[in-house]
């Protein structure tokens, strides 16, 4: 029962991650910048969800709204921050990323508080379900459903479609998609506002889990996922997943061995140094690359 | 730190309306007494900001309510603050501002252990009283004789839970989980010491950061203890996240959380499962104390949320040094300093202090509340003071 409780904590730490890092990811693939700011995304999903569901009394209402609202966000980073120091190094674009993160976190605080925000009513934060002895959290499990079917989606779009078939190309070949006659600027744009997207859920539904939003809640998650595109191989969305799985798992399974001593970050991340030393490729990337 | 830069561009602007005060002093027919300068650090940006600003509030609220009442000595006090940001460097470098340009001699520091222990000896050096109104670390007494903490140490308030939990709730089985800041770990290193005496048998320990706030696979290891109780160190921010996320994996053990829980957030963000949460060292909002009630009722209005513990101790503090000045009869430091070690029964909004130790520290029971129907409840007094007895100088 035991290894099942931890199983269930680390599939939804996981699928949690996963849907933080994808975002990044195709940043990277597209942009090669570090979308550090993307937790400030991150952050923004949390404060909308539990803004507009204590306005409206809705949590439901919360998660849509913050699916509204942060691709706004996000486009607008690109459109503001990004494009005018793309002819620049790439450190230079990241170093206005991190400044980016840094005045959100102030400017979150000034707006909402320093103590946080907690939700009047959280309805799925607070409900838990007992299978077989193995308590799950209802929003546990909604992280998982959500990441599956973001993910089951994202893959049908970049495959079935035109549009997801351009963005696909423009990720591995921007220059020869863009002789197709693929619009780079707009799969740009399309990039920022389905990663935003994916990021405020994961946010709106850490929220509800901590049933707490405060200034630091991108924290831990951006330089976890950080962490997480490189051991994926930078720029591959499969590896970001298995990356991201294999995190969420080693963090929970690592407490039994090591939890007297370490926190799990600091698990996660003698994992991901140990794993980058076997292989600094990543787990998809080619050594060449 | 956005607001550090701020005060720094407003210098000049300061300057020239001080400059401006003091000519007008010198011309008005009755020049004023000087003001006593308190000087006040506390980390009003970055992540300790939350209780930066409950500290902040708490002490222009003393120092009103002492101006209000007369001031100190026909003298009125003015507090003068930085922002220490929690950090050594920021600590190190408001105190030489505050002993250099504000020429300020009395000090009380609403700062977390790291910048604490950080100006500390920068204090010690310059002759400044400091009265330490939270900060935990041990190096902030040991800095030297001008130094007063106004909290238990850590080491003192883990042995006093250990008497509570194996003494009086009588749990014999604990599980304990800590968060790796000295604080945590100071108090839970107490509790470890002393666990065997009153019968405790710690079956697991576990170690979390305190940025999270997801605590999954400790709540599976504690499910498998299957312990009687479990102790927590934690701030407000992790122990509401925690102790929910135990309860809804349905651990009914009794949880008892050490001083940092004591905040009104703590139940607001737990909800239903912080009931029951027994708080060692935790401040009694019952008592039937006007200073109380009036703390209470004008913090809210003030902040706009209810008090906790570092407000309260931030508070009593700044009184206490008002106390201090008046029993010296003079605010120099020397003098006062020599008061302040000679305190005896000084009522704080949290209880009667005794007195200070050789070492500075303080001598006073230790109240433990409950949270029944989403309030703080006394739940017991810890009085056998030899069991959580300060180290000595």
């Amino acid at each position: 029962m035991y290894y099942i409780d931890l199983a269930v904590t680390g599939v939804s730490f996981g699928c949690m991650y996963a849907m933080m890092a994808v975002g990044l990811t195709l940043v990277y693939g597209l942009l090669r910048i570090l979308h550090v700011a993307h937790a400030a995304v991150f952050a923004l999903g949390a404060y909308v969800t539990v803004v507009v569901a204590n306005a409206t009394g809705s949590v439901d209402a919360g998660i849509l709204a913050a699916i509204a609202i942060t691709p706004l966000f996000g486009m607008a980073i690109y459109r503001m921050l990004y494009e005018p120091l793309l002819s620049y190094r790439p450190d230079v674009p990241m170093i206005a990323s991190v400044g980016l993160l840094v005045l959100m976190q102030d400017a979150f605080r000034i707006v909402f508080g320093e103590q946080g925000v907690t939700f009047r009513t959280n309805t799925y934060g607070f409900t838990t379900f007992d299978v077989l002895g193995v308590a799950v959290n209802a929003v546990q499990i909604a992280i998982v459903v959500c990441a599956v079917v973001f993910f089951l989606g994202l893959h049908l779009f970049t495959t079935r479609t035109r549009i997801g078939v351009g963005w696909r190309a423009t990720v591995s070949q921007p220059k020869i998609a863009a002789s197709f006659g693929i619009d780079s600027i707009k799969v740009r744009y399309l990039n920022f506002a389905i990663g935003s997207a994916l990021a405020a859920v994961a946010g709106g539904l850490v929220a509800m889990l901590n049933n707490l939003v405060d200034p630091v809640i991108g924290y831990v998650v951006s330089y976890k996922a950080l962490a997480i595109i490189v051991l994926g191989g930078l720029g591959s969305v499969r590896g970001t997943l298995i990356a991201s799985l294999v995190l969420g798992l080693v963090e929970s399974y690592g407490t039994i061995f090591i939890g007297q001593w370490l926190d799990r970050d600091a698990i996660a991340f003698l994992a991901l140094i140990a794993l980058l030393m076997i292989r600094p490729q990543g787990f998809v990337g080619t050594r060449a690359a | 730190m956005l607001y550090n830069r701020l005060r720094v561009a407003l210098r000049p602007a300061h300057l020239m309306i001080g400059a401006a005060a003091v000519a007008f002093t010198i011309t008005s027919a009755h020049p004023a007494q000087a003001d006593i300068k308190v000087g006040f650090q506390a980390p009003l940006t970055g992540f300790a900001a939350t209780d930066g600003k409950s500290a902040k509030t708490a002490a222009e609220m003393a120092i009103d309510d002492i101006n209000a009442a007369g001031g100190v000595l026909g003298q009125r006090l003015q507090l003068i603050t930085y922002d220490d940001q929690a950090k050594s460097d920021q600590a190190i470098f408001t105190a030489n501002k505050l002993i250099g340009e504000d020429g300020v001699k009395l000090v009380v520091n609403g700062s977390y252990s790291a910048s604490g222990r950080a100006a500390a000896p920068v204090f010690q050096k310059a002759g400044v009283v400091m009265i330490a109104a939270y900060g935990v670390h041990p190096d902030i007494t040991t800095a030297g004789d001008y130094m007063f903490r106004l909290v238990h140490l850590g080491p003192p308030q883990g042995r006093a839970t250990a008497l509570f939990v194996g003494k009086i709730l009588g749990l014999k089985k604990v599980s304990a989980i800590t968060m790796d800041n000295d604080y945590g770990q100071a108090t839970m290193d107490g509790f470890l010491e002393a666990a065997p005496k009153y019968g405790i048998e710690v079956i697991n320990k576990y170690s979390y950061s305190l940025k999270d706030r997801q605590f999954g696979s400790i709540v599976a290891s504690v499910k498998r203890d299957n312990p009687d109780g479990i102790y927590a160190t934690a701030y407000f921010f992790t122990g509401g996240p925690l102790v929910s996320q135990l309860r809804a994996a349905g651990i009914k053990a009794p949880i008892i959380g050490s001083q940092a829980f004591d905040s009104e957030k703590f139940i607001e963000i737990a909800g239903p499962a912080a009931e029951g949460t027994y708080i060692v060292d935790s401040f009694d909002r019952n008592r039937k104390d006007e200073a109380l009630q009036h703390f209470f009722a004008e913090f809210q209005k003030r902040a706009g949320y209810a008090p906790e513990g570092v407000a309260a101790v931030t508070y009593s503090a700044v009184k206490l040094m008002a106390d201090g000045i008046k029993r010296a009869g003079s605010a120099d430091p020397v003098k006062v300093r020599d008061a302040l070690a000679a305190t005896k029964n000084f009522a704080m909004l949290e209880g009667n202090l005794n007195g200070f130790n050789s070492l500075h520290e303080i001598i006073m029971p230790i109240s433990v509340n409950a949270i029944k129907d989403g309030k703080f409840q006394a739940a017991a007094q810890i009085t056998d003071l030899d069991a959580f007895a300060p180290p000595e100088r």
